[in-house]
């Protein structure tokens, strides 16, 4: 059984991605017989884990070294690691890389590297160039390195990033992404740092950093790696709207005006679609690799081409970037309209939740019909804020109306 | 969600459904909406209060979820064992709108172990000082108004016919549905608040009572309904028990019990929640066939819908729509069959033994062992309260509308004696409204 399927091809700095899904930087890219499990799997490209000289500096995992972010029944909103970047021999990395890419010449391999030093960056160039790496991911990002000359320091380090690209960039004949820590109040100084060296695109996010939870036994935050634990970066869907606002500024910088790798939160299509709307050239994942496998490209694949084709896009590059477009300045929002919102009593369950939210949090606009048990709107109070909606237990039970201030009375309005 | 019955548990007599974990209690309360009107609060009779005890779960206020069911309902454990919730806190649930209703009876469970397992301060009694009452009858009505007295400073004394209190849900209900320790363990918190419950002391004659009523400033009668109807059919047959001898020898002898009726066939005679106790507990003894003969059809059974799916789940043979018309005896008077026949009701929705109607050719022969009458209870004291004024000859009449208790100067009766049998949540409320009531009375003067 076969069925129409959309092209879901980029070209992306000059190469060729069959699809935009990649797996970016982590334990899922972590050696050869990994990779080639993603990329059978129908991954469009791997940022293999992060290589480093081994001789300048050797790299021991601490463990325990994740925590996931729990909200309540809902389990791993979020995961914080401690992870470092490999700790495998550069020679077995290289090795590795140069069998998948003779396995597997159609799909992408991009190699993340992180040098301490001029020469350390220089030679992971080259090294990953000569075993035939599609592009390069310089990693200034990792939040677990803290020391001033590699890791997230780095990232917020506008001359030591611009100088390291070079190097690179002069090492090497490879399209470089540029990796960025969103540990930062703004991330365009950065990329355009970045850009000045000689970045091909920019990468981004890297992990936040972050606290997870306490331990109330031993008063010790976790991960407790015995006694002790740290701020170290977090991922996964908690972190996909900080993501989001990242990319969509890089997108939308025309100094900057580079492509973007999307990296944060993406579990599914509709993720990574947001992403591509935002202007992500394509979009790498691990958290939800880490939880559900290699297995969940296949439900990108599948998703992401039938929106294209109920939608008859043909390229995604159609509607790249089409959601960063409408982001303006919140201070210039249309304010003339106004919105109230109206709760379907058909589909009311009457559990009260908004009259509750709109008391307590918004402007008194509910009434709660203790004897029908429906919630109603008072329209003269409603201020259109639609907190009621979103506490709603079901999804589609209050929707909004439009009000034209200049004809019609509003609540927002005095 | 509840969990599921266990039935390997039911046949070991320990509780049928495993408490909720940790993890489960905090899923289920997520999936609490949380409503503003709480009908769940609204549907307990008790006023054991879920919609607050729910809230303080699912935010990981566990010892206060303990507090507040306790404080409501001093039978909390019992109540949260043997509710039938789909007839009162969880009926108008809002899950159901979305699911299924909250598991309010895992819940209330959970709350009241984790206090227990974590040190949960107990119950103090007030500093105030009050009168003297005396409670007759240890059961759910009779410990509710002692409780709520007892909190309101008097210094109450229970009188207990049985070896320990409890009353129908320690004596009558079978351990798979309610362990026997958490019966005491709510018992136990009355200790907490000064009571004192004087067990094996039956007020069975007029001394008694007058001695009694001269002692105390209030007397509160909740001897509920404690001896069985028997069918005149089964008559000197020493094979034929009624449901509360059956259940209680299952409580207090039940080795022996069991090796009597492992194997044996039983015939149950009644639909309600007694028969199916009865009736599932003749199947967790061992019994080889179970036969439960109602009047009314499955859809009229008046048992709790839990009941029912229990005796589904123990192989419970349902002749359901059928009355039993005459006996074959053995020597002895032993009861070897029972002949029966299918019947329609006369008029409909009356179901009542007058408006049943034989159907023709639909005669049944029913080979047993043993047979258990479960067909309704009557107080056993009737003569000690004949005088009362509001004594019908079968029992007192409520004072009105929210006033489910009967009254006469400083006498007042309340539960079962009064409300003619319903839940045991349902006789903690009346129990607890009781109480207002003596306190009222106390506080104007005891006149």
């Amino acid at each position: 059984m076969t069925h129409k399927k959309a092209d879901l091809s980029v070209q992306f700095c000059g190469v060729h991605f069959d699809n935009p899904f990649c797996l970016s930087s982590s334990p899922v890219g972590n050696h050869a017989e990994m990779c080639a499990r993603a990329f059978d799997a129908g991954w469009g490209g791997i940022a293999y884990k992060t290589l480093n000289v081994d001789s300048s500096f050797k790299i021991v995992m601490p463990s325990p070294r994740l925590n996931a972010y729990h909200y309540n029944d809902k389990r791993f909103v979020g995961l914080q690691n401690a992870e470092q970047i490999t700790d495998r021999s550069l020679a077995d990395n290289l090795k590795d890389i140069a069998e998948l890419k003779r396995k597997y010449p159609g799909r992408v391999l991009i190699s993340s590297i992180m040098g301490f030093t001029s020469d350390d960056w220089t030679l992971l160039a080259k090294k990953s160039e000569e075993v035939g790496a599609d592009m390069l991911e310089l990693n200034f990002s990792c939040p677990q390195m803290a020391r001033k000359d590699a890791g997230h320091r780095v990232g917020q380090d506008y001359d030591l990033v611009e100088r390291f690209t070079a190097v690179v960039k002069k090492a090497s004949r490879l399209p470089v992404l540029a990796k960025m820590t969103p540990n930062i109040t703004d991330m365009i100084p950065v990329a355009l740092a970045a850009k000045r060296g000689g970045a091909d695109a920019i990468s981004a996010i890297n992990t936040i950093r972050a606290i997870t939870d306490i331990d109330l036994e031993t008063l010790t935050p976790m991960p407790i790696i015995f006694g002790k634990s740290g701020i170290t970066g977090f991922s996964g869907p908690a972190a996909k709207p900080i993501g989001m606002r990242f990319v969509s500024e890089l997108y939308s910088s025309d100094e900057l005006s580079l492509p973007v790798a999307a990296i944060g939160g993406v579990e599914t299509w509709r993720d990574a679609l947001h992403y591509i709307l935002l202007g992500a050239g394509t979009v790498q994942v691990t958290t939800a690799i880490m939880r559900h496998g290699y297995r969940i490209v296949e439900d990108m694949i599948e998703g992401l081409s039938d929106f294209m084709l109920e939608r008859g896009i043909t390229s995604l590059e159609e509607i790249r970037g089409a959601a960063a477009k409408k982001l303006i300045d919140p201070s210039n929002f249309d304010v003339r309209h106004q919105v109230v919102s109206q709760i379907d009593e058909k589909k009311c369950i009457g559990c009260g939740q908004c009259y509750i939210s709109c008391q307590d949090g918004a402007n008194q606009a509910i009434v709660f019909d203790a004897e029908k048990r429906k919630a109603k709107v008072d329209e003269t109070r409603c201020v259109g804020c639609t907190l009621c909606r979103h506490v709603c237990p079901v999804w589609d039970c209050v929707t909004t109306r439009t009000v034209d201030t200049q004809t019609t009375s509003h609540a927002a309005i005095f | 969600m509840k969990k599921s019955i266990e039935p390997t548990a039911v046949c070991e007599f320990s509780v049928m459904r495993s408490p909720l974990t940790l993890q489960e209690a905090i899923c289920e309360a997520e999936r609490c909406l949380l409503c503003e009107d709480a009908p769940c609060s609204k549907g307990c009779p008790a006023g054991t209060d879920p919609g607050r005890f729910i809230r303080q779960i699912k935010f990981r206020n566990f010892k206060g979820a303990g507090r507040t069911i306790r404080n409501n309902n001093i039978l909390g454990s019992t109540c949260a064992h043997v509710c039938p919730t789909d007839k009162t806190c969880a009926r108008a649930c809002s899950a159901k709108g979305l699911t299924t209703p909250i598991d309010i009876a895992g819940l209330q469970r959970f709350a009241i172990a984790y206090g227990r397992e974590n040190g949960l301060e107990p119950l103090e009694a007030p500093s105030v000082e009050g009168q003297a009452v005396a409670v007759i009858g240890a059961g759910p009505a009779g410990l509710a108004c002692a409780a709520e007295l007892a909190c309101r400073g008097h210094k109450v004394t229970v009188f207990e016919k049985d070896p320990v209190p409890g009353g129908v849900p320690r004596w009558n209900i079978p351990d798979f549905r309610l362990p026997v320790e958490e019966v005491a363990a709510d018992c136990a918190q009355l200790a907490d608040l000064g009571v004192e419950i004087r067990c094996g002391f039956t007020v069975d004659t007029p001394e008694k009572v007058n001695e009694i009523m001269d002692k105390y400033t209030a007397v509160v009668v909740a001897t509920g309904l404690n001896e069985a109807f028997a069918l005149p059919l089964f008559d000197g047959a020493p094979n034929a028990f009624d449901y509360i001898t059956w259940l209680r020898r299952a409580k207090t002898d039940r080795e022996r019990f069991a090796s009597e009726v492992a194997g044996k066939r039983v015939a149950i005679i009644g639909g309600g929640s007694v028969a199916m106790d009865a009736a599932v507990t003749a199947r967790a003894l061992g019994a080889s066939r179970v036969t439960l003969v109602s009047l009314e059809h499955l859809g009229e059974l008046p048992a709790d819908l839990e009941e029912i799916e229990l005796g589904h789940l123990l192989d419970v043979v349902f002749r359901d729509g059928a009355m039993i018309t005459g006996v074959e005896k053995y020597e002895g008077g032993h009861i070897v069959a029972l002949t029966g026949t299918e019947i329609e009701w006369i008029e409909p929705g009356k179901f009542v033994p007058a408006n049943a109607r034989p159907v023709t050719h639909a005669q049944f022969s029913l080979p047993v062992d043993f047979v258990v009458m479960a067909i309704g209870t009557r107080p056993v004291f009737a003569h000690l309260f004949a005088a009362l004024p509001t004594w019908d000859k079968k029992c007192f009449a409520p004072a009105g509308e929210d006033r489910p208790w009967s009254a006469a100067g400083k006498l007042f009766a309340v539960g079962d004696v009064v409300n003619r049998g319903t839940m045991a949540v349902q006789a903690v409320g009346e129990g607890k409204k009781t109480a207002e009531a003596v306190h009222a009375f106390i506080a104007g003067g005891a006149k």
